[in-house]
Order: structure tokens, then C-alpha cells, then sequence
């Protein structure tokens, strides 16, 4: 069996920075921060009151064949997302009814909000009898790849979910690359997408990890993140499927790693995540000199960002390429974050230039990178590597090169 | 240890575990899928507040009880579970002085509906009901996440290969068995420790009961952890006995409302892949759904296999509706009824699963290993 090069060439993009390819590379470029006040859900007596949300969309102008209200948020992101990135890939879901494919579609809170709703109708006094089936039928997490198969008419797509939390984004990616990779699948739909909850809201909120204005990735002065909505998601193929049709081709998936740290619930160990971009470069063929940008996971927590500043320093050494943090612009969009990382990357590989790390005023001494602050720059990129780090130390790193047609 | 495997394109059932209805360890469910007694029987009373009466629920099962004090006092139930499925497969291992290595060779794709449906309700409720809404029960974090259960477990067993949770609705087992065939493909693990957890609790039987079909039977519902351990052809230690070979999974969707011909166009594509001949097939095992749509796929099993092979392994009848890890338990009881029918080895075996929203999956296995 020989292997297929595997390239992306459609990008859908729900964000708190633009909705649409066209929107989001533009708000990367002009490093938009997308920080607002929360309307989601009803942010009285929560000590911040901040969030990254996606605004103008309509639900029905994505959701066809299905009554849009069946659909939770993060599912109508989802299917929206998928739309785009098959329309910006050139095609019609249609082109892509035969073969099979892959839709796989990270997540880490599934349809929480629309469970956030239940549960405050069950603190209002409704009993569990006689809560809304409609809410009710909206959670089943797996409903976020489904709603894509079935929107789209893709009755040979395998629809799967991924809930590795704020990974799961690259992990959906990765699934994809080998999908496509071995043949399996003649293209894969993949990324990830999550809608604003209270729930993780509250929790980081208790935590101590919410920022109370903007979230500063390696500042000295960051507090922490801004919880973000948004869904980002990929159309891959093989690159003779893209010749084949004269596609035009964003980036090419040069492999990908993951792993696990087996240590803490929740706090990243180093190793580990050196260890993750290892594998991924390893995967990819590509030497840790040959890097020109690393998409960090950067979350803008206080420690965390030390954390993976200092495994790429392990990977890179002390002069490690450009390191910079979307989630400063994106706010932390949970299972979507790498997935928008991962469309940023290739957006940056095809327009050559370095999205920055918006809201910085000083780096902090121990998180020494160059993270690009506050405006982007113009760069001739040729491999980027894209982070994704979880609770629960799921990791996965997907590394993206530049394409040229010789 | 690194990641070194050869990818191969061959796929083995090596071991299997099963926390069920019928205790923690892979015999209580052999003894409880083989017993002559069909077990409606496993259904126990749960308290007054629940969606209906009574449901399957493992015995006796209190996480810190199973599992001990230590490192257990933020594990809820489904995560219990599936910590206690990768014990009790691991320790069999070992009696048989065979043991699973872990580290980064060993990876774990772990199916679920939602993670633990009661820890999200519990959560979610403490901010509407606590004094300021962020009094939210910080150590329970991690517990609402669908990833809970997977990342758990590979803390408390050193697994540090790709630990991925995965969501397919009732299909998800044999979805994850798929997923994990490309991770062993592409060399990105050594050996895949695949299967689901489904908890039992109040918080998922209203779920479950607002989302059934009118026209089906509610049985009572079921929990438990099945796991599986799938090995590469080239990878399987001297001792370990394969116990079936993955011939094929197909997973497709029904999205023209034409379910019947879906379901039949994938369990035979699936028999195509696999090279075997509908009258070959000892045992094929549906997902046990009732109503229309669980009738259109035992009718298609029946006229397949014919009522032998499709009535040969009953899962779901004993242990209930495990939902999201049903699939996970045919496999299990599939294999726990083989061990036991010396000429069902070297036979192939089907596994199938159709979901009320029009997912659709088969597996077809060789059964393989020794009699007792």
C-alpha cells in the first residue's frame, strides 16, 4: 500500500474574529481580539464577564434539511462549518456522496449548553417528566459528526466524535490525515467545534483561570483565558485527488503525533508535550530546525503557558521558532481551539504571514519566544507545527508544510 | 519503550473485559451471557426520582469500594467503570503470565454517550442553585468532560499512547474499532485497548426516556465497560492467543430514509471486504434495539444468517440497554460464547448496530483460540 500526501484544500470557520475563510484570514492578519460581553447565557454575579463569541449566524442558512431547533449550537456550528469548507474546496456535497469518506469532529462540551438549559429548567422547578425532548434530544454528543452526514447526504462518511477536551480538535485532524493517508477515505471532513457554556465557564471561573479583560498569552501580566465558541473545519484529500481536479491547495499535512501524559488531571507535564511534538515531527519527516512557526496551544494561563514555552524550548532549543498564541485573538474555543489553529497554520503557510499574539504588552521572562506581538508579519513560511493540549493531558501536534506545485 | 510498531494489515482480538450487569470480572459475564436462564431477571429496583423502576446495574459497584481510596475520591461512576474494565483486563492478562505492557506503545480509544451524564447535571446545578453562580465543585472539573474515563484510566495504568474518547451513538463500539484499526495502521501504537462505558444514573435515565422512539419497548436500561485489546498480526506475544481476527468494519448513515436497504448494503459490503459468504457465519449479533427500526435489523440478520446464527449470542436482554457500549458488550459476549463452542473456531461472526438517527455498523470477525 503506498501512502497518499494528504492536503487540505477547503477551510470553514465559525469565530469570535469573522465568520468565513475569507473573514477569519482577514481578522488574523489585522489581529482582531474578539473579546466581548457575554450573551450567551446570563452572566449575573460571575465575577468576569467576558467571553469570545460568534456573532451573525444564522442557523437556518446552514441547516436545511433538518429543523434547525433539533440541532444544539456546537452541532449547528458543526454543519455550518462543514458547508463552508466543502464550498470553499471548490465542490458540491454532492462530489463527495460516492467515495467513502470521514467526518470526524472534535469537541469538548458537545452540547453542554443545551444540557446548561435543562438543568436550569430543573432548578426553576420543572420536574425531569417534564423537560423539553427537543432540549433533550439535542445532547447525544456524536450528534455533532451525524448532523454533518446527514445535512450534507453522505451516506458513505464514517461520523465519528472526538471528545479528547481542548485537543480534540488536532485529534480529529490526525484521523483524518490517516484516513486519507492509507486510502481508507477518499477525503475527510474534520475539525472540531464547541458553543460558549456556562458550565465551563463557571468552572474556569472557580478555577481562577478567567482573565478579567483580555487574555495575554506569555505577558507577564496574564491572568488567564477567555472562554471562546467557534468551529473550524477542514476538507482533506490526496494530493493527487486535488491535481486531479485543479483544487487549489491551502497546505499539505505532513503528519501528526499524539499522546498522553498519564500524570494529572489537569496540569500539563512537559515531557509529555516536548514528547508530542516530537512524534508529530517524527510522523512528518521534518527536523525541529526546519520549523518556522509553532501554533502554541497557549491558553494565557498562568502556568500552562510556562509549561509548553519550555517544551518547545526542549524541542527547539534556545532559539525556537516564532511561538505564537491565536487564543489571544480567538479567545480558548475548547475542542475547536486546534482545529482553528490548524486552519490558521495553513492560512498562513498559502498568504505568508505570522498571525500575531494580539493584547501583549511584555513578555514574560518565562515564557522566552518570540510571539509575535500585536501585529502580524509578513514571513516566508515553510513548516508550521499546530498544538492541542487537554485536560486529562490528551496531547496531539499536527504538523502542516507549504505547498508548491513544481 | 517508543512507538515501533509495524503497521500491518492484520488485526487480532487478543483479550477482553467485561464490567457488567453481572459483576466486574470477564467471567461473571461469560457465566451470565451462557446461562440457560434468559436474565430480565438483572433488573434491580433503583429509587423513586429515576425515569422507571429498575435498571441492569453492576453489583454492588462503588468506585472507591472496586477500586480503593486511593486516587479515587473525584472518580464518578462511568469513570469507575472503565478504570475497572482496564484492571480487570490487565490482571487477567497477568494471571496468565501474559501481561498487557503499557507506556507509550499502548494506546486507549474508549467509546461513551456523554462521559458521566450526572457528573455534567451535578456540576451544572451547583451553579444555579449556589450562592454565587461560580461556587461550581472545582475538583469535579475534569469529571464533566467526555474524556473523564479514558484519561483516568490511563493515569491510574501508565498508558501513554493516544487516549482518545470517541461518540458514535449505539454504534459506537464498532465506530471505535474502526478508529482504533487506523491508529494500529498508521504505527501509532503498538497495541489499542478499545471498547465503551455507559454509567447508570437518574441524570441519564431521563435522558433516555425523553429520547426513546414511541414505538419501542423500553427494557430497562443497562451499564457497564467492555474493552477489548487488538493487537497487530506481527505484534502478538508468544502465549497470547488471538481470540477472533478483525476482517472488516463498515460504518455508513442512512440519510435518504431508506434504512433497510442502508443496513443490508453494509453488512454486505462488510462480508464482500471480509471474503466470507453469508452461510459461513456461525453468530451475528444485532444491536438490540426494539421497534421499527430494531426490527428492520433483525429481520435482516435472521434473512442473512438465518433465526440459528442470529439468535446464538443474547446480549441485551441480560444486561439491558447499555446504549452508547452495547455494541462494545456484543462484541464481549460474542466472544465469551465462542470460547465455550469449539466449532464456532475458524468461523466468522457478525456484529451489527443501527441507531434510531440512522447510523449503521458492521464487523465481521474470525473466530479464532482454543477451546477451555
Amino acid at each position: 500500500m503506498t501512502a497518499r500526501r494528504v492536503v487540505l484544500t477547503g477551510i470553514g470557520v465559525l469565530s469570535s474574529i469573522g465568520n468565513g475563510v475569507t473573514e477569519f484570514t482577514r481578522g488574523l492578519r489585522e489581529g482582531r481580539c474578539g473579546a466581548g460581553p457575554i450573551t450567551r447565557f446570563d452572566s449575573t454575579g460571575f465575577r468576569r464577564q467576558l467571553a469570545h463569541e460568534v456573532h451573525d449566524f444564522t442557523p437556518s442558512a446552514w441547516v436545511r434539511h433538518t429543523p434547525a431547533e433539533q440541532l444544539g449550537r456546537a452541532t449547528q456550528f458543526s454543519v455550518a462549518a462543514a458547508r463552508m469548507a466543502v464550498s470553499d474546496a471548490g465542490l458540491d456535497p454532492a462530489d463527495l456522496r460516492g467515495g467513502p469518506g470521514l467526518v470526524t469532529v472534535g469537541t469538548t462540551d458537545g452540547e453542554a449548553d443545551a444540557l446548561d438549559r435543562l438543568v436550569e429548567a430543573q432548578a426553576n422547578g420543572t420536574e425531569p417528566a417534564g423537560l423539553d425532548p427537543v432540549g433533550v434530544g439535542r445532547l447525544a454528543a456524536h450528534r455533532l459528526a451525524l448532523a454533518v452526514v446527514k445535512e450534507l447526504r453522505l451516506p458513505r462518511a464514517v461520523p465519528s466524535v472526538l471528545g479528547t477536551a481542548c485537543a480534540a480538535g488536532n485529534y480529529a485532524v490526525g484521523d483524518g490525515y490517516d484516513a486519507v493517508r492509507s486510502g481508507e477515505a477518499e477525503w475527510a471532513l474534520v475539525g472540531g467545534a464547541d458553543a460558549l457554556t456556562r458550565r465551563t465557564f463557571a468552572g474556569f471561573h472557580r478555577l481562577g483561570l478567567v482573565a478579567s479583560d483580555r487574555c495575554r498569552p506569555f505577558d507577564a501580566d496574564r491572568e488567564g483565558l477567555l472562554t471562546a465558541e467557534g468551529a473550524g473545519i477542514l476538507l482533506l484529500e490526496s494530493l493527487d485527488s486535488a491535481r486531479a481536479r485543479g483544487a487549489r491547495v491551502y497546505a499539505e499535512l505532513l503528519g501528526y503525533g499524539l499522546n498522553c501524559d498519564a500524570h494529572h488531571p489537569t496540569a500539563p507535564n512537559m515531557d509529555s508535550v516536548a514528547q508530542v511534538m516530537r512524534l508529530a515531527l517524527a510522523d512528518a519527516g521534518v527536523k525541529p530546525e526546519e520549523v518556522d512557526l509553532v501554533s502554541a496551544h497557549g491558553t494565557g494561563t498562568p502556568t500552562n503557558d510556562v509549561t509548553e514555552i519550555r517544551a518547545v524550548r526542549q524541542v527547539f532549543g534556545d532559539r525556537p521558532p516564532r511561538t505564537v498564541a491565536l487564543k489571544s485573538m480567538l479567545g480558548h474555543s475548547m475542542g475547536a481551539a486546534s482545529a482553528l489553529g490548524a486552519a490558521a497554520s495553513a492560512l498562513a503557510l498559502t498568504h505568508g504571514f505570522i498571525p500575531p499574539t494580539v493584547n501583549h504588552r511584555s513578555t514574560d521572562p518565562e515564557c522566552p519566544v518570540d510571539c509575535v506581538p500585536n501585529h502580524a508579519v509578513e514571513a516566508d513560511l515553510r513548516v508550521v507545527v499546530n498544538n492541542g493540549l487537554a485536560f486529562g493531558g490528551n496531547n496531539a501536534a499536527v504538523v502542516l508544510g507549504r505547498h508548491e506545485e513544481t | 519503550m517508543t512507538t515501533v510498531a509495524v503497521p500491518t494489515d492484520r488485526h487480532f482480538i487478543t483479550a477482553w473485559s467485561a464490567v457488567s450487569p453481572y459483576g466486574v470480572t470477564s467471567a461473571d459475564y461469560a457465566r451470565g451471557i451462557l446461562t440457560e436462564d434468559s436474565g430480565a431477571g438483572r433488573a434491580v429496583p433503583v429509587p423513586e426520582g429515576h425515569a422507571a423502576q429498575a435498571a441492569c446495574l453492576v453489583p454492588g459497584f462503588e468506585v472507591r469500594e472496586v477500586l480503593g481510596r486511593a486516587g479515587t475520591r473525584t472518580m464518578d461512576r462511568a469513570t469507575g467503570l472503565a478504570v475497572t474494565a482496564v484492571r480487570e483486563l490487565f490482571d487477567e492478562a497477568s494471571r496468565e503470565e501474559r501481561p498487557v505492557p503499557v507506556g507509550t506503545g499502548t494506546a486507549l480509544v474508549l467509546g461513551t454517550t456523554l462521559g458521566s451524564a450526572q457528573s455534567q447535571h451535578d456540576f451544572a446545578m451547583a451553579s444555579f442553585t449556589g450562592q454565587k453562580p461560580y461556587d461550581v465543585p472545582a475538583q469535579f472539573m475534569p469529571n464533566v468532560l467526555m474524556n473523564c474515563p479514558a484519561a483516568a484510566s490511563a493515569i491510574r495504568f501508565g498508558l501513554q499512547g493516544p487516549n482518545t474518547t470517541l461518540a458514535g451513538g449505539r454504534p459506537t463500539g464498532l465506530i471505535a474499532l474502526g478508529y482504533a484499526r487506523r491508529l494500529l495502521a498508521a504505527g501509532r501504537a503498538e497495541r489499542v485497548l478499545v471498547g465503551a462505558v455507559e454509567e447508570y444514573s437518574p441524570s441519564r435515565s431521563w435522558i433516555e426516556h425523553h429520547t426513546r422512539g414511541a414505538d419501542e419497548s423500553a427494557g430497562p436500561l443497562g451499564e457497564g465497560c467492555a474493552l477489548l485489546l487488538v493487537e497487530p498480526g506481527n505484534g502478538i506475544p508468544a502465549g497470547r492467543t488471538a481470540l477472533a481476527e478483525l476482517l472488516a468494519v463498515d460504518i455508513r448513515v442512512d440519510v435518504d430514509d431508506e434504512l433497510a436497504s442502508t443496513a443490508e448494503s453494509s453488512v454486505r459490503d462488510a462480508l464482500a471486504a471480509a471474503g466470507v459468504e453469508p452461510s459461513e457465519v456461525w453468530a451475528a449479533v444485532g444491536g438490540g434495539l426494539t421497534g421499527r427500526v430494531g426490527h428492520v435489523e433483525t429481520a435482516l440478520l435472521r434473512r442473512l444468517f438465518g433465526a440459528e446464527a442470529a439468535t446464538r449470542v443474547d446480549v441485551h436482554d441480560r444486561i439491558g440497554d447499555t446504549a452508547g457500549a452495547s455494541a462494545a458488550f456484543q462484541l464481549a459476549a460474542l466472544l465469551a460464547t465462542a470460547r465455550r463452542r469449539p466449532e464456532a473456531h475458524g468461523r466468522p461472526a457478525v456484529i451489527t448496530s443501527v441507531d434510531r438517527d440512522g447510523s449503521v455498523a458492521c464487523a465481521v470477525v474470525r473466530l479464532l483460540g482454543e477451546a477451555p
